[in-house]
């Protein structure tokens, strides 16, 4: 049987004022009826593009050069003219893009968005049109869909808005369907539940997917076969079992080693890729890998490495290809002694340095009469504690109020109730004069490096205001500094003159942990640090962030909704969930001996890369959505969404109880045994007496 | 909405009376009477003061406020001492012809703005593009009354198409009457205003069309036309609501150096001349009315802003 779509020598040009981009060159692939392909990549390697150029979609300058051919059940798509290109379009090929809450019309329904390509397509009356759009819709699990179709995008959740893109999608029943990073701007439980639902639909309705993501634990479960997409090329394909059994391209390899893993060791450095992609505009002779590659030769950069073997072989572009995955690095860091010239020697050893106890933040909606009787909960009466040169880690779904604590901790919000200590201070009590000197103790990283940095300010400037701002050292004495910082972060000092622009993602994030760290503060919330940057990258900063950690002894607070990156760098894990900490533990508490039913959900949830472990978990994870953190559930807030809730935790709250050494969770049908001991008797084991309300979880956190 | 609107109302009243107090006090401040100006420059100081007596004048700040704001009350704007008549008489005369002007120029100008805006976007650098930005810098940074003065060159004087004297009947249908000699006074009105919303219609544009939704709709496969029309022209306009309703008093406001320019008999031309006379109730008029045509545009622009955004919901 003929593959349904075949493309063959795939090459398209993007014409700008000065230079032509060639995302995609030379790509040949077929995909089989009922088959789900991945495209997998960092960005900028041609795997969006290669799905709009099959879409006809290319952006303004784009074209899809004449010896390509793109054939669809046999007709060639290439050089079409744009009237039949329509008719295909949403009609045979469909495309489901990656962000839901930009992707739809924000004054037009949800039933006139998914209806318009019915009517569109087969020529369906308004009414027609609208009884598919809910038939479609209650597919793709939109719960009461006839009600639905009048509601505005604004009034659905993230993850609804993707479920409405996939209906859309799928209104005209597509031969093939386009899934490009479906799932990236999603939560982690969410993201399960949408790629189940893509899977799921593909078998009922017959469709061929691609799926195109950067994430390779997501097609470990959900592809059939793997295109490992480098620069504009494919660089090795071959079915989902047989990559992941014996990857023979450096780069695949790359690419699997430096994401974080659960199952890490996070005593050991991340395997990073060094440098960065290649530009386009002028790609190198030879392996455009070859420049990142360890094991590149002359012959690598000279002359170019073709795919070999037949269309159903496993077949690479490599000259020097290697055989199966990285083991386990083995560059371990070390962890300096805590506290070693910071300065907290007087404190007492079992004095923490950072104590948040009971903290709670409501944020008032609504304005005029209504100002003050409706308010948004977003931390209520949390409390953790850090010592010196560990870090906390924080974790949990977007809204759960990780960011609020972290903003709290600080200094750039005031709790309503609850106090942020760091050395016995009172940071929130702090004004003025006082609040500013303390800050220098307290620094914070962001999570988008391009809006994070001035981009009027040179990064000289960037770095040297906050010793402007403090008044410490001579001029010459901050530019010293500043030139040292550069050097920390491994940048050159060239960078000083230049602006935030002249620099990638990557770099752009290591000058904002530059900055966070200028005035040597005790402690540095990073929030999210890594989540905006390409996979290579992530390993590249997470290393440098630990590295730094044991080189100054200070303390981080990381927070982030990806347990794998939380795991890797912290001692401690706090789970998050509307507000409340759920569990508290350290990592391996955490991943194997979670006693919390959402903890488990989470880590049930994210995609490994393993295929048979993937695919064993479909349809497994958490059900539903994050409740409105308006009115949070009575009792224990997780109970709408989990499978071992009854009436016990809608009335009452369970209080956190100790499960080991430090390890704490509020639930009432836990998943683990708690110890017999009570939570309070950890107090003696070295909890700070007088400083937490009776909050078992903050004493037992102290406890560590 | 209902109770919105109340409040909006409510606030804007105050707003409107503080107006009125700041104006009442500045006039005050700058000349305490018009009676050198009525009476002339040779009338002496006990004419002065016995004309200052009998028409109240020499009373206190806040007692002469007081009269006026009652008298507003009962709909009385005062009496024009230079003109001999009532203001509310002289508004009446002069206001249609002036608001017509106003009116008709603004559609005009929104007619024009928003399909060029929209156009100029779409074909983005295109030559078309190109054109129409440097004409809209150069009109936007032309005084308005240069702009009358190159249109009564160019179409009245040199073309002879239009008539240069614009009809001086001051009652709207007489003036209609030869409505052809009102058009370069409304093109002159509205190219300013072209130019400014043709920019903002451009930019506000460009930006929905790098809007994802954009390229769902492609996706979708529909034309670009209909992708436009459905997906682009109500998102891209929302926008200039605000601005459009910002606008209004700014119109009234071109009116003066278009009616001087023209030499139209309207409201605009009657401020000027208040101005230099001390005109008092004539410029507390025209500002009283300025201020409201301010509040309102503001509401009507939110309110159409909610009946066309279904993500704003006013409470």
């Amino acid at each position: 049987m003929a593959p349904l779509l075949e493309v063959e020598n795939l090459t398209t040009h993007i014409q700008l004022s000065r230079s032509v981009v060639r995302p995609v060159e030379n790509v040949s692939f077929h995909l089989k009826a009922g088959e789900t392909l991945g495209l997998v990549g960092e960005s900028g390697c041609g795997k969006s593009m290669t799905g709009l150029s099959l879409m006809g979609l290319l952006p303004p300058g784009g074209r899809v050069l004449e010896e390509s051919s793109i054939r669809l059940a046999g007709r060639e798509l290439v050089g079409l003219p744009d009237s039949e290109w329509r008719g295909i379009r949403g009609n045979e090929i469909a495309m489901v893009f990656q962000d839901p809450m930009s992707s739809l019309d924000p004054t037009k329904t949800i039933g006139y968005q998914v209806a318009e390509p019915v009517r569109l397509h087969r020529g369906a009356s308004k009414a027609e049109a609208m009884e598919r759009a809910a038939e479609v819709l209650a597919l793709v699990g939109l719960p009461r869909p006839k009600e639905r179709l009048s509601d505005y995008p604004h009034q659905l959740s993230g993850g609804l808005r993707q479920r409405v893109m996939i209906a859309m999608a799928l209104a005209c029943e597509p031969k093939v369907l386009i899934a490009d990073e479906p799932t990236t701007a999603l939560d982690v439980t969410i993201q399960a539940q949408i790629l189940t639902l893509l899977a799921d639909l593909k078998d009922r309705l017959g469709m061929s997917m691609i799926l195109i993501t950067h994430d390779m634990g997501v097609v470990a479960g959900h592809a059939d076969r793997i295109n490992v997409m480098y620069a504009g090329r494919i660089a090795e394909t071959t079915t989902t079992d047989r990559l992941f059994a014996g990857m023979r391209h450096p780069y695949t390899q790359g690419l699997l080693a430096s994401i974080p893993r659960l199952a890490q060791d996070n005593t050991q450095r991340l395997y990073t890729i060094p440098g960065l992609p290649p530009d386009l505009s002028d790609p190198p002779a030879g392996c455009r890998f070859a420049a990142r590659c360890t094991h590149a030769t002359d012959r690598c950069r000279t002359e170019e490495p073709e795919l070999t073997g037949s269309e159903d072989s496993h077949r690479f572009a490599c000259w020097h290809p290697v055989d199966g995955a990285l083991p386990p690095a083995t560059v371990s860091v070390e962890k300096s002694a805590p506290a070693e010239g910071a300065g907290a020697d007087e404190a007492p050893a079992n004095r923490p340095l950072l104590e948040v106890v009971d903290l709670v933040k409501e944020f008032p909606v609504g304005g005029g009469l209504r100002r003050g009787k409706v308010s948004v909960k977003a931390v209520s009466g949390v409390s953790l504690s850090l010592g010196a040169g560990q870090t906390f880690g924080l974790v949990g779904e977007s809204g759960c109020g990780k960011t609020t604590l972290g903003r709290m901790i600080v200094g750039l919000d005031k709790p309503d109730s609850g106090r942020v200590t760091l050395e016995g201070t009172q940071i929130d009590a702090l004004h003025g004069r006082e609040l500013r000197r303390h800050r220098r103790d307290l620094q914070m990283m962001f999570q988008d490096p391009y809006s994070s940095l001035d981009p009027r300010m040179r990064v000289g400037a960037i770095l040297r205001e906050p010793l402007q701002i403090q008044g410490i050292g001579t001029a010459k004495e901050q530019t010293d500094r500043v030139k040292e910082l550069l050097g920390e972060v491994g940048l050159p000092t060239s960078a000083l003159e230049r602006f935030p622009h002249e620099f990638s993602g990557g770099q752009r994030q290591r000058i904002g942990l530059a900055r966070a760290l200028t005035l040597n503060p005790k402690v540095i919330v990073a929030d999210e640090p890594v989540s905006a940057l390409d996979v290579s990258i992530r390993a590249q900063v997470l290393n440098l962030m630990k590295r730094l950690q044991a080189s100054h002894g200070m303390s981080y607070v990381v927070i982030s909704h990806d347990l794998a990156v939380v795991k890797y760098l912290a001692d401690r894990i706090g789970v998050m969930y509307l507000g409340k900490m759920v569990e508290v533990g350290s990592g391996q508490d955490i991943y194997e001996r979670a006693a919390h039913p959402y903890t488990a959900g989470l880590l049930e949830a994210i995609p490994i890369p393993e295929p048979e472990v993937e695919r064993g978990k479909r349809g497994g994870g958490i059900k539903g959505e994050l409740p409105s953190p308006l009115a949070p559930p009575s009792g224990c807030r997780f109970r709408t969404r989990c499978p071992f809730a009854q009436d016990k935790c809608a009335e009452e709250e369970p209080l956190p109880r100790l499960f080991g050494d430090g390890h704490v969770a509020a639930c009432h049908f836990p998943l683990q045994t708690p110890v017999e001991r009570s939570a309070h008797s950890s107090d003696a084991t070295g909890g700070a007496p007088g400083t937490s309300t009776g909050k078992a979880e903050g004493e037992a956190t102290a406890a560590v | 909405m209902t109770g919105y609107l109340i409040r909006r109302l409510g606030t804007a009243i105050i707003v409107v009376l503080g107006i009125i107090l700041v104006t009442f006090l500045m006039l005050h401040i700058v000349a305490p009477s018009p009676a050198q100006t009525v009476l002339g420059p040779k009338a002496t100081p006990a004419a002065i003061s016995a004309w200052n007596h009998t028409n109240g004048f020499d009373r206190p700040w806040y007692s002469q406020f007081g009269t006026y704001l009652n008298n507003l009350l009962h709909g009385n704007l005062g009496w024009s001492y230079k003109l001999n008549q009532t203001v509310d008489s002289l508004f009446k005369e002069k206001a249609p012809l002036s608001g017509f002007l106003s009116l008709t120029s603004l559609v005009v100008a929104i007619a024009v703005a928003l399909p060029l805006g929209i156009f100029q976007a779409v074909k983005r650098n295109s030559f078309g593009d190109v054109s129409a930005t440097t004409l809209a810098f150069v009109f936007y940074s032309m005084p308005v009354f240069l702009v009358a003065l190159l249109l009564i060159q160019v179409f009245a004087l040199s073309l002879g198409w239009v008539d240069a004297n614009v009809p001086q009947d001051q009652s709207l249908s007489g003036a209609l009457a030869h409505f052809k000699d009102l058009i370069l006074p409304i093109v002159a009105l509205a190219t300013t205003a072209v130019a400014s919303y043709s920019r903002y219609q451009r930019s506000s544009s460009l930006d929905v069309l790098a809007q994802d939704y954009i390229k769902v709709a492609r996706a979708k496969g529909l034309s670009e036309r209909l992708v436009f029309s459905r997906h682009l022209v109500r998102n891209a306009s929302l926008p200039m609501i605000t601005l459009i309703g910002l606008s209004l008093p700014v119109l009234i406001g071109g009116n003066v150096l278009i009616e001087y320019a023209f030499n139209i008999n309207g409201l605009g031309l009657m401020f000027v001349n208040a101005l230099s006379n001390d005109d008092y109730n004539v410029l507390m008029a025209y500002t009283l009315i300025t201020a409201i045509l301010t509040v309102i545009g503001n509401l009507v622009a939110d309110v159409c802003l909610t009946l066309s955004d279904p993500r704003i919901k006013l409470v």
